[in-house]
């Protein structure tokens, strides 16, 4: 099957994945680093929902300390 | 009924397991390879097709730019096959998930600007200026013009969901309309169905058009870097 598919697919596409798509390529990796810092920063949002409502219903204990923490260097 | 009206853009699933991915990879069925010198006539008629789109679409392009022929045809094949099959009623139409139209704007957009960047370098940077600005606006105007270049990519996603989300919210309102308006008054729903058919002849124009300018619009972006 996998020789079916490289004479079928792999060796009638093999210029353009190498050669005229290389800049698509590029954009493709782009889309993938912009997908994977949405879900990364979707993730962080509610795994901190999540700690500040299982805080706020155990009453009165200390706010998590990375709730304050940002990004910048001086904080 | 809220929830009725949305629930027909949500991705489908069978017994758990997605199959968006089907359903996507269901289109090319649709476009027999042709295996002969000389085919039946529905294939015929798809290389016709197919030869007349790609004649007017890569006519303005130089010898680069023609490399991208294959890439451009698959495009408007795959959208407007997409989109038609979205108006076969209770079926699931990819082209309305954004995650789906920002997948083939962003890497198409990102690598004609690369392509730009690579091959005609000082050409692509000079986009960011039109020709004689005068020179207090030069700054704004390359702020401007950044902004408008990052924003097409966008732009081209959200061209294309609304459209046809817009386009199958407004044949599920009257539809429900004129089912609502048969048993309160006959001439009315005569009428609303009348709008229905109108506007389904419109989403089927919509549906080919709107793949035609998406790939026009990522031709022209290529023809500006090539």
């Amino acid at each position: 099957m996998l020789q079916n598919l490289v004479k079928s697919v792999w060796v009638p596409m093999k210029p353009y994945y190498t050669q005229a798509y290389q800049e698509i390529w590029l954009g493709m990796g782009l889309m993938s680093l912009i997908v994977y810092k949405i879900r990364s920063a979707d993730k962080r949002s509610k795994a901190l929902k999540g700690k500040i409502f299982a805080s706020s219903k155990g009453g009165g204990q200390k706010t998590p300390s990375y709730f304050l923490r940002t990004r910048c260097p001086m904080a | 009924m809220n929830e009725n009206l949305f629930a027909s853009f949500a991705a489908p699933s069978m017994m758990g397991l997605p199959i968006v991915v089907l359903i996507v990879m269901f289109p090319s069925i649709l476009f027999p390879t042709p295996s002969r010198l000389i085919n039946n006539r529905l294939i015929s008629i798809q290389q016709w097709l197919i030869q007349l789109t790609s004649k007017q679409m890569l006519a303005i392009h130089n010898q680069k730019g023609r490399t991208w022929a294959l890439m451009l045809m698959s495009l408007i094949l795959f959208i407007g096959s997409t989109n038609l099959l979205g108006l076969l009623p209770h079926s699931f139409t990819p082209t309305t998930q954004l995650s789906m139209n920002l997948g083939m704007a962003i890497p198409l957009w990102a690598g004609t600007v690369i392509t730009g960047l690579r091959y005609k370098t000082k050409a692509s940077l000079a986009h960011f200026l039109p020709q004689g600005t005068p020179l207090p606006l030069i700054p704004m105007l390359v702020v401007i013009e950044t902004i408008s270049l990052f924003i097409q990519p966008m732009a081209l996603a959200v061209r294309l969901t609304a459209n046809i989300t817009a386009g199958h919210l407004l044949i599920h309102l009257i539809g429900g309309a004129t089912l609502a308006l048969i048993n309160i008054s006959a001439t009315t729903a005569f009428i609303t169905f009348i709008i229905l058919i109108l506007l389904t002849i419109l989403e089927f124009a919509v549906a080919l058009i709107q793949a035609y300018v998406f790939t026009l619009l990522v031709s022209l972006y290529l023809h500006d870097n090539t």
